[in-house]
């Protein structure tokens, strides 16, 4: 602890004013992935654990689309966010749905159990190569500050995806349904909305969301079968902390942790730019187990 | 009379075909277990070398008649990249399998617990490839042997050929270079990181930043900025993947500049991977590790380690289908053979058996003399009393260059095959 203390050092120059935008762009990814994930909790009441192995898919899918497919990659991108969209579908339809009325932790373990699965499967089917698609998009420099311009693009797509599914969620009639069965499951079915039509809706819409997350991973992260584990623990506190289901919460909640990460990292050591995250995590669900911006159930 | 002549060609069928199966059935076994990460990251990272080369050491013994007239039976299993399975599957393997041996393991956050474990166990454990000297440190194992180099000659060995080539290739004194140290904040990191401080410090080479992180991280920015503000002219990185190609990336389109990356291993010991995601960026890296077998001089060696040398390096490509093969097969091989031809023989004809007690006995008698393994360096283990007992006192590293997909020993001096390319040429992505 000591020597926590000893090495803080966070001098209000160019360089942590770049650390505190590279926050910012780091949120933007992580505030996508919660996204997709506080969706589905919000609609069907399930946590998908096995949300970052979908991303997963998606990121492998446009490896082969591109590098043995031959196919460009603004098409390979459009054709994975529709496989995984598909795939979001079809786990809601085989997984989920048989245990809606199952106990949480039964619909917890099954899809911990797909988590598992997946990651097994893309061992056996893709090996356990590092693989990547070598793009590299150059920086944009400020000063003497450096931006990645895979970072910035990332920022603003899943930005521009928040806001397009805020417009859909509130201008279409299909939206609206979704926004209604979140707030009472019981009455909606009540009022001629088919329930079992939205849930399979906004898991294609969530299984898109991760099939985008995946577009805007392939720039930065190399692909591997256990790429979930880096990500999944990380999306599903920011899910937690903002209010597990409330798309907005776990917006702010990502920029929080982010700003955590990398000032934590650039004023004291990167370790415990992640420690003091989870440490804010957890004092926040000790006074405020609902999360910063969840309704008390 | 007919029942009798049945009976008799009965009898004689029974005969034949138990005096057939009897030279099969007297063959005696030893079993080893043998612990990779086979699945997960590590296996990327060079687990999964280590893993084939080590079996092709085992087959090669197998088909030269076994270790004397004995059969070595290995049951290879998978880590998956996981502290609590590498415990799990050494547990099975003693106590189910019950095997008279365990050997293998690539990562040190595998090997610490699992040899102190064993060790409690009073079993016999040869480590491979794990490197950490926290693995022995002060800890007093007596049936845990490592002949492999440790994190703390890592370490050294980087400090070293810096302090060497400074003022020829850098055109200052040690004392006005200046590194950074990173690492992955695991046993083999913090290990390496430890030995790098200590003798950059000895050697007066100053240390800019030294930082650990995890090698899960999904964001190293902050650290590439506290590089770019602490400008150091050498990096020393000890990591595995995806934290290696992470940083690269980052420090790449952060804009930031060194004359020098020294990697430890690990990732850095995976040049073919490397290249693959970098192409021309990682050109002129430098990688500190037992040396790859086949880039040394077999007249340099004892009689016969070319030719064993040459038959892994046939086989490993045979099964691999790859061009260059990475020091991990070597030490995986290396450290298989010492045993299966030099330990084992010993224990079974001087302390009658394979029993942890007869190994370790032998283990400690080993007296191997430089040039007398494939990786050159001789085996000789510190002794009990020691503050490293169980370690191998003459493993040594090189500094190996990456040089357009080659690779090249560029330290120490008497084993040199080039002449280091350092700084970074001008136009290289990380050249200042």
């Amino acid at each position: 602890m000591l020597g926590l203390f000893s090495s803080l050092d966070c001098s209000l120059d160019v360089f942590f004013v770049e650390a505190l935008l590279n926050g910012v762009l780091l949120a933007g990814l992580l505030a996508l992935l919660a996204l997709g994930l506080n969706l589905i909790f919000g609609v069907i009441d399930v946590v998908w654990i096995c949300y970052a192995e979908l991303v997963m898919i998606g990121m492998y899918a446009i490896f082969y689309f591109v590098q043995v497919a031959g196919i460009p990659l603004p098409l390979s991108f459009l054709l994975a966010i529709g496989l995984v969209a598909c795939a979001g579908t079809i786990l809601h339809y085989l997984v989920i749905r048989p245990v809606l009325d199952q106990p949480p932790i039964n619909q917890l373990l099954v899809t911990g159990g797909v988590l598992f699965l997946l990651q097994a499967a893309a061992t056996m089917a893709f090996g356990i190569e590092f693989r990547n698609l070598g793009i590299r998009l150059g920086s944009v420099n400020i000063g003497d500050m450096s931006f990645a311009w895979s970072r910035i693009i990332t920022f603003a797509v899943a930005l521009g995806a928040m806001i397009l599914l805020w417009q859909f969620l509130t201008r279409t009639y299909i939206g609206t349904a979704i926004r209604a069965i979140s707030q009472d499951r019981q009455i909606m079915p009540l009022m001629g909305v088919d329930q079992k039509k939205i849930y399979l809706a906004t898991s294609a819409i969530g299984g898109g969301l991760a099939g985008l997350a995946a577009c805007l991973m392939v720039l930065q992260y190399d692909i591997y079968p256990q790429i979930g584990l880096q990500f999944g623990p990380l999306t599903f506190m920011i899910c937690v902390l903002g209010g597990l289901g409330n798309m907005v919460g776990g917006f702010v909640a990502a920029f929080i942790i982010a700003q955590f990460i990398t000032i934590g990292g650039s004023c004291v050591a990167t370790e415990w730019g992640y420690a003091v995250a989870f440490l804010f995590f957890m004092l926040v669900i000790f006074v405020r187990p609902q999360g910063l911006f969840g309704a008390k159930s | 009379m007919r029942f009798l002549r049945s009976a008799a060609a009965c009898a004689a069928a029974i005969g034949l075909v138990a005096s057939a199966s009897l030279p099969a059935a007297a063959q005696k076994e030893i079993k080893l277990g043998i612990i990779y990460d086979y699945t997960g990251p590590f296996a990327g990272g060079g687990s999964l070398p280590a893993a084939i080369a080590t079996k092709i050491a085992v087959d090669m013994i197998n088909e030269r008649g076994g270790v004397e007239g004995h059969k070595i039976v290995a049951t290879y299993a998978d880590a998956q990249s996981k502290t609590d399975v590498a415990i799990n599957e050494a547990e099975r393997l003693l106590n189910e399998v019950k095997v008279d041996a365990l050997m293998g393991v690539f990562s040190s956050a595998h090997c610490v617990p699992m040899a102190a474990k064993v060790d409690a166990a009073k079993k016999f454990m040869w480590a491979n490839v794990c490197v950490a000297s926290a693995v022995f440190k002060g800890k007093g194992l007596q049936y845990v042997f490592r002949p492999q180099v440790h994190s703390d000659q890592f370490g050294e060995a980087s400090c070293s050929f810096i302090a060497e080539n400074a003022k020829a290739k850098l055109g200052k004194d040690a004392k006005d270079i200046s590194v950074a140290i990173l690492y992955e904040d695991g046993p083999y990191g913090t290990g390496v990181a430890a030995g790098n401080e200590a003798k950059c410090k000895e050697l007066g080479i100053k240390i800019a930043h030294k930082e650990g992180y995890a090698a899960t991280s999904t964001d190293l920015s902050a650290l590439v900025t506290k590089l770019r503000r602490a400008r150091p002219d050498v990096v020393l990185h000890t990591g595995y993947n995806p934290d290696i190609t992470l940083f690269l990336r980052q420090a790449k389109e952060a804009g930031l500049k060194f004359d020098a990356l020294i990697g430890h291993g690990a990732g850095y010991g995976q040049i073919d991977k490397l290249i693959e995601t970098f192409k021309g960026d990682v050109n002129f890296f430098y990688n500190v590790d037992p040396v790859a077998a086949q880039l040394l001089d077999p007249k340099s060696l004892a009689a016969g380690m070319g030719d064993v040398t040459a038959e892994m390096v046939k086989r490993y490509k045979a099964e691999t289908k790859v061009s260059e093969v990475p020091p991990h097969a070597s030490m995986g091989f290396n450290q298989q053979w010492i045993f299966l031809t030099d330990v084992l023989p010993r224990a079974i004809k001087k302390h009658g058996g394979f029993d942890p007690e007869a190994l370790r006995k032998a283990a400690l008698e080993t007296d191997i003399p430089s040039g007398g393994t494939i990786q050159g360096y001789g085996v000789k283990f510190f002794p009990p009393g020691h503050q490293m007992s169980g370690q191998n006192e003459r493993s040594s590293p090189v500094v190996m260059q990456y040089v357009d997909g080659v690779t090249k020993i560029a330290w120490p001096s008497s084993l040199k095959t080039i002449d280091p390319v350092l700084p970074f040429p001008k136009g290289h992505a990380y050249a200042r």
